[in-house]
């Protein structure tokens, strides 16, 4: 009776790190918990009927999961909460759908009053067809997801035991020379190819892309990569010839330049989402291939079209990859329904540890405003506050005192308002990355940056994904998108790759005090609090003090 | 009958003979010994208000309606059954005969077994009387439950071939003992008797019916299990008619036909009953768990439980919802307390209930009547938790009040409400005691299957609540599907088997047990209470004096917190998870709040320090001091409103901005504002625009705002309305028992003179309330006049000779000769009775 693990009546659970069980406890509740946050002392797990459902799926019963529940609590678990969860896990593989020799796809039951009260759910109904038997109901095969995520929606998840398709096969090895998958990498590739489809989670800079590399490696199929942009594009490319035996001829890229369709196709969401006298003219890259295995990267980002493309494809293998399941939108349970429930997940300061990202200091700056600008501010409308307090003066001159302490390392500038970035760069002399960069200079800019030649590099939001600046230490944040908590991390994410001589990562939020950016910030660094990244609060006037 | 045989169960005989065999019911009870009329009064404690003055009233107040009713609802399946079997069989019946009634020709070693035991129990509380050769049920019990046409008998049986004949014509008699093949007779006495003797005769009766057809066979197969009653036409087909014509159906109306009893008694091969049930079914075990795991359930529950009730209780602490005009509270409110404390409505009112049950919450009585805690409240919340536990599940086990009938309707169609009236329930408690004590009566670590619990308690009492149509609808069986709820809800059981603490609390009164432990050594209830919070407190978690604090500005109490540290961690910052422990939330408007209490950034960096097993993280410092920094720099006056503030860009600032105009600021110097609004609207409106006012006093003070607690009265507990009186104890069963026999001696000396005979015409009679009651009654079996004294309301008396028709409930109605129509009297008014002279009516 002195376990790690506190139940709460809300469906959380706390788990006291430092207890000498914490680990085996977190084993125990991993499968079916969401990991929700993860600071310094206690993290907080959550039961979702998601989750459970999930853990259902993966084979764990309910018997299970109350006997970790009770084996690691400290206090008595309250009992209902112990029905409810044998109540919601039992709601799963009442319904199941599978292949039926002759009729195709059928959603078929174990309890005939489920099927009765989900067919005569009116959002149900377009999706089925003919009533085979009193338990069998036929599905149209192209409704697949959509009856999965309606039945979810509807509390009666189904069993899917259609199966996947092969898909073209094609040849790909790692080609594991002087490298090899980290152990992490090689849980979440196992994970994910045993429940089937899914999502990887893992924080910036783990190597994410290599987890793609690994399953496709397992599925050894033609494959369909969809990413966020044509940069992070080109990086994939570049890292699958490098870490795979597939050579530059195999890999097409399908973007708003080129339209190439190859056994291992990197297309970006942008080009797939561009619309044309109100159809998608890209989408048929979708079919253009038998593809084996479809990979979305960044899939916090999905846009709103692809999801309904998604929900078509739920014969493919599906595999997310994400540093920051946190969706402003909320549509983070569409992400599990349509790709796939989350296969693995790690805490950052886990990976932290374990020595594959590098430790990272958080500081936030609080700048004061002039009372000038304090009037300013109180004045401006209510859409222009953000932008007046975000690109106060006063930041422009702690961002020059931060570069100057940090000369001759890599730094980054991240902003998020054009005219501020560009005043930074003439006065920091740096060059300048934003939307309206071509991408070959881009390329040239960021190529520079990993060599070495420039150390200083000011960007707009472009840079906050899939960009692979292994050499960057310091980022110095100075404006962005109002409260979003994934930017933040992705923007940290930035420079935790690991540094060859393994020292400390800077990241520096500066913030101007008592306005809405001061609002923001905390919020943007709420989910990096849970992560457990602890940010420091240092003044202005400190910095600039000679 | 004449009257001489009609009261014998009431009247005292003229001579008592000890050895020979009782002649009337208080004969038979003047024959048991003390502890023989005590178990009587225990079991029918209804007999002893007020205490009968002798043995003959006694007797006659054992024989009345109500009294036997009330037995009877009392009475086991089983014992029902005999009592009806009794009630069909010729009156006095032998053992045998009543066992053939049971078993039927077969046979049934388990009836044989348990039927001894009825019996004695049936005697025990006096519904049947008599030696063993002749067994008498009371004659109230047996009009209560011999089968009439108006009232069919559970056991689906007719009348008998005597009744039923006793309107028909001779003639038509003579045709069916003809048609039966008897000799016969122009008695209609002696044609019914060889007609009965005939139809209890199993061998002439087989041979009667093999020449009977299929179809009147099938006709018979019908009515046998009852009802006995099946319409005809003017016409009947053949089987029926062939029926009618050997008496095998016999006619009640011109539509109606009945089986009687004896051909009905032939063809279920002698049973009253198709189904007796002897033994008790025996409640089924659901699943074991270990002990431990039942405790520990249990314990989590029960903590869970104070929570709750604390948490509602806290959150009326400035005033509860309003009391609706009818009493109760409004379907609205218990919809808010629900979602409130994340439960369902049902389950707000269970919490409602008891914290009402047990007095800590009650009306403020004000002229707007709100709910509001108790000052008891105030004292339970300072006792240690297992206490506090104790103090809830003490009242309930007694309570009255049933939280489950919330949100129906009561007779009249309204809705009930909770903390309203008509949630009396009086079977809740006994329900409550028999689920609980079943329970009990399992291995330790079972938890029951609850139908053959509700069958059990079916079987136990299975007139009352009869009433309700559907099985398991009747109120026995929701009250004990409530009872396990709520026991669950409390933490009297743990995954549905009754936990360590929960068995020492029932120690405790129930109609049984309390008798039983007064007689043989059982234990008070606050000392069963103490016993059980003693066992309980360790399972509790232990409170904790610390907490945990972390970077993303959130506390963690990793277990009960101690009170004073949990109230002003509470202040401080929001609760965010609740549980074994709890989590905190920081946030400006919760620093702020605890600096609006008095406190100051220096006093709550302390308090943290003090209380944070882990280092304040930066974060969190720099919160309290930013909060802080501007807590306070505006101040609000209250005379008409005004901002006042020494760094005047500030109020620059608020002129600025658009969003102050409603506030309708103006500069009255540099660093002081004055505002249209009154000082609260100003003050929410400079914190909607992201400012931290402080309200300023009239001198100047920063007026600090603090939590009340708002509390009724002092007010009592509601008290249970039990059913029927309260069990006796010792003492009044042996006062009541000696009083009863000095009365009775009184009553039966031999005295020297004769009772004076009614006197002459002019004076009152005067009789004793017992006598007149067994003569008016006696009058109304025999349809025969009688002569009263009668006082009227007015206090005027008269004589008058009436016929009693029926006595009931303490009233005669009669047919009174002197008024020439029927008339009610209530018997307390009536001042003596005497029988008439022959020649007078």
């Amino acid at each position: 009776m002195n376990g790690p693990l506190i139940v709460q009546s809300d469906k959380t659970l706390l788990l006291e790190v430092d207890h000498e069980l914490a680990d085996a406890c977190r084993r125990a509740i991993a499968p079916f918990a969401e990991l929700e946050r993860a600071p310094e002392h206690i993290h907080t797990y959550r039961l979702t009927p998601l989750g459970l459902w999930n853990a259902r799926a993966a084979g764990h019963d309910a018997e299970q999961v109350v006997d970790a529940l009770v084996e690691y609590s400290r206090y008595p678990v309250p009992h209902a909460l112990l029905v409810d969860i044998a109540e919601t896990m039992a709601r799963y593989g009442r319904l199941t759908l599978s292949k039926h020799p002759t009729h195709g796809l059928v959603l078929t039951s174990t309890d005939r009053p489920v099927l009765e009260e989900i067919l005569r759910s009116r959002k149900v109904q377009p999706l089925v067809g003919e009533r085979i038997d009193p338990d069998t109901v036929v599905v149209h095969p192209s409704e697949r997801g959509q009856i999965k995520q309606t039945l979810l929606k509807l509390g009666w998840p189904a069993e899917d035991l259609a199966g996947y398709v092969d898909g073209e096969a094609h040849r790909i090895d790692l080609a594991e020379d002087g490298w090899a998958l980290r152990p992490y990498q090689k849980q979440a590739v196992e994970g994910f190819w045993h429940g089937g489809s899914g999502v990887v989670v893992l924080p910036c800079g783990a190597g994410k892309t290599l987890v793609g590399a690994g399953a496709m490696a397992q599925a050894k199929a033609t494959t369909l990569i969809l990413v966020t942009n044509t940069v992070s594009a080109r990086q994939w490319k570049h890292e699958l010839v490098k870490r795979t035996s597939l050579t530059e001829d195999e890999i097409g890229e399908y973007s708003g330049t080129k339209k190439e369709i190859r056994p291992v196709t990197i297309a970006t969401y942008q080009v797939l989402t561009t619309k044309r006298k109100g159809i998608y003219p890209h989408l048929e890259l979708f079919d253009s291939r038998d593809w084996g295995l479809i990979v979305y990267d960044e899939v916090h980002l999905l846009p709103a079209p692809v999801f309904k493309f998604t929900a078509d494809l739920q014969a493919r293998r599906r595999l997310g990859l994400t540093a920051t399941l946190v969706r402003e939108d909320g549509r983070e349970s569409d992400v599990f329904s349509l790709i796939g429930p989350k296969r693995f997940d790690a805490p950052w300061k886990e990976i932290e540890a374990q020595g594959y990202i590098a430790p990272a200091d958080c500081v936030e700056v609080r700048v004061n405003l002039t009372d000038s600008e304090r009037l300013a501010y109180a004045t401006a409308e209510a859409e222009e506050k953000y932008r007046f307090c975000a690109t106060t003066a006063t930041k422009r001159k702690v961002t020059e005192a931060l570069v100057k302490k940090f000369e001759g390392q890599q730094i980054l500038v991240i902003g998020q308002y054009i005219d501020q970035l560009d005043e930074l760069g003439e006065h920091l002399d740096a060059p300048v990355i934003k939307g309206e960069t071509p991408n070959a200079q881009r390329e040239k800019l960021f190529d520079a940056f990993r060599t070495g030649e420039i150390s200083v590099l000011v960007v707009s939001k472009v840079a906050n994904f899939s960009i692979d600046l292994p050499e960057a230490t310091v980022a110095i944040q100075v404006s962005g998108t109002f409260g979003s908590r994934q930017e933040e991390a992705q923007r940290l994410g930035r420079v935790l790759r690991p540094k060859s001589d393994g020292h400390q990562a800077h990241f520096y939020s500066v913030v101007a005090r008592d306005t809405i950016d001061q609002d923001f910030a905390a919020h943007r660094q709420r989910f990096l609090a849970e992560q457990g990244y602890a940010y420091r609060i240092v003044d202005a006037d400190e910095l600039l003090a000679p | 009958m004449g009257i001489g045989e009609l009261d014998r169960e009431a009247h005292v005989p003229e001579v008592t003979g000890a050895a020979t065999a009782p002649r009337t019911l208080a004969e038979a009870l003047r024959a048991r010994g003390d502890e023989g009329l005590a178990a009587l009064l225990r079991a029918r404690p209804d007999l002893l208000s007020p205490v009968p003055n002798d043995l003959t009233q006694l007797a006659t107040r054992a024989g009345t309606r109500g009294s036997v009713v009330r037995a009877l609802e009392r009475l086991d399946r089983f014992a029902l059954q005999t009592a009806e079997a009794l009630a069909v069989a010729q009156d006095p019946a032998p053992y045998p005969v009543l066992l053939g009634l049971l078993t039927g020709d077969e046979g049934d070693a388990e009836i044989e077994a348990a039927l001894p035991a009825a019996v004695e129990l049936l005697r025990e509380q006096a519904l049947v009387w008599g030696e063993d050769d002749r067994l008498r049920l009371v004659r109230t019990a047996r009009e209560l439950l011999a089968p009439s046409a108006q009232h069919p008998s559970p056991t689906g049986l007719g009348p008998t071939v005597a009744e039923a004949t006793s309107g028909m014509s001779p003639g038509r008699v003579q045709e069916i003992i003809a048609a039966a093949g008897l000799p016969t007779t122009h008695d209609p006495v002696s044609a019914v008797a060889a007609l009965t003797a005939l139809f209890t005769d199993r061998d002439r009766m087989g041979s009667l019916l093999d020449t009977a057809s299929p179809d009147a066979l099938s006709v018979l197969d019908r009515l046998v299990w009852g009802p006995p009653y099946g319409e005809v036409t003017a016409k009947p087909a053949a089987p029926v008619q062939w029926l009618r014509d050997h008496g095998l159906l016999l006619p009640v109306s011109p539509r109606t036909m009945v089986l009687p009893r004896e051909v009905a008694l032939h063809l279920r091969g002698g049973r009253a009953h198709r189904a007796p049930e002897p033994v008790a079914p025996v409640p089924g075990v659901l699943r074991e768990y270990r002990p431990q795991v039942v405790d520990s359930a249990a314990a989590g529950q029960a903590q869970l439980a104070l929570a709750t009730v604390e948490e509602l209780l806290k959150s009326w602490d400035r005033g509860g919802p309003q009391v609706l005009r009818a009493g109760g509270m409004s379907v609205r409110d218990l919809k808010r307390t629900a979602s409130a404390l994340d439960v369902s409505e049902e389950t707000a009112a269970f919490w409602l209930e008891l914290c009402y049950g047990a007095g800590l919450l009650a009306s403020d009585g004000e002229a707007d009547e709100r709910y509001a805690p108790t000052p008891a409240y105030d004292d339970w919340l300072d006792l240690p938790p297992a206490e506090r536990w104790a103090l809830l599940v003490t009242p309930w086990l007694t309570a009255t009040r049933t939280p489950g009938l919330v949100g129906g309707q009561d007779a009249k169609g309204r809705t009930l409400s909770v903390l309203g009236p008509d949630l009396d329930r009086s079977p809740a408690p006994e329900v409550r005691h028999r689920v609980l004590g079943l329970l009990a009566t399992l291995p330790p670590g079972s938890s029951a299957e609850p139908e053959s619990l509700f069958a059990r308690l079916r079987w136990e009492r299975p007139l009352r609540g009869a009433s309700a149509a559907e099985e398991g609808g009747d109120l026995r069986s929701r009250l004990a599907r409530w009872a396990l709820a709520e026991a669950e809800l409390l933490g009297l059981t743990g995954r549905g088997a009754l936990s360590g603490p929960a068995r020492a609390l029932l120690n405790l009164p129930l109609a049984e047990a309390a008798s039983a432990g007064a007689l043989g050594g059982g234990v008070e209830p606050s000392v069963a209470a103490g016993r059980a919070a003693t066992l309980l407190a360790p399972l509790l978690p232990e409170a904790v004096d610390h907490v945990l604090l972390q970077a993303d500005l959130t506390a963690v109490a990793p277990g009960p917190l101690r009170r004073p540290l949990a109230d002003a961690l509470a202040v401080l910052a929001d609760v965010e998870s609740k549980g074994g422990a709890t989590v905190y939330r920081f946030t400006p408007g919760s620093v702020r709040r605890a600096l609006d209490s008095g406190q100051t950034a220096t006093d709550l960096h302390a308090f943290l320090k003090a209380h944070a097993r882990t280092p304040v993280p930066q974060p969190l410092a720099y919160l309290i001091d930013d909060v802080a920094r501007r807590h306070g720099h505006l101040r609000v006056g209250a005379a008409s409103a005004y901002v006042r503030c020494d760094d005047d860009t500030v109020l620059d600032e608020i002129l600025a901005d658009r969003r102050s105009s409603s506030l309708g600021l103006r500069r009255l110097a540099p660093t002081v504002l004055a505002a249209q609004t009154d000082p609260s609207g100003l003050l929410d409106g400079l914190r909607s625009m992201g400012y931290a006012p402080a309200a300023e006093s009239t001198t100047g003070d920063v007026l600090i705002t603090r939590a009340d607690a708002y509390r009724t009265g002092a007010r009592t507990a509601p008290v249970p309305v039990p059913d029927g009186p309260p069990a006796p104890d010792t003492t009044l069963l042996g006062a009541a028992v000696r009083a009863i026999r000095a009365g009775d001696r009184a009553a039966t000396a031999v005295r020297k003179e004769p009772a004076a005979a009614p006197t002459a015409a002019g004076a009152l009679p005067r009789t004793s309330a017992a006598e007149t009651l067994a003569t008016v009654q006696a009058a109304a079996m025999t349809g025969s006049a009688v002569w009263i004294g009668y006082v009227n309301a007015e206090g005027g008396a008269s004589q008058r000779v009436i016929a009693p028709v029926r006595v009931e409930g303490g009233f005669v109605t009669a047919y009174d000769h002197t008024a020439d129509e029927v008339r009610t009297y209530p018997l307390h008014r009536i001042t003596g009775v005497a029988e008439l002279a022959d020649d007078q009516v």
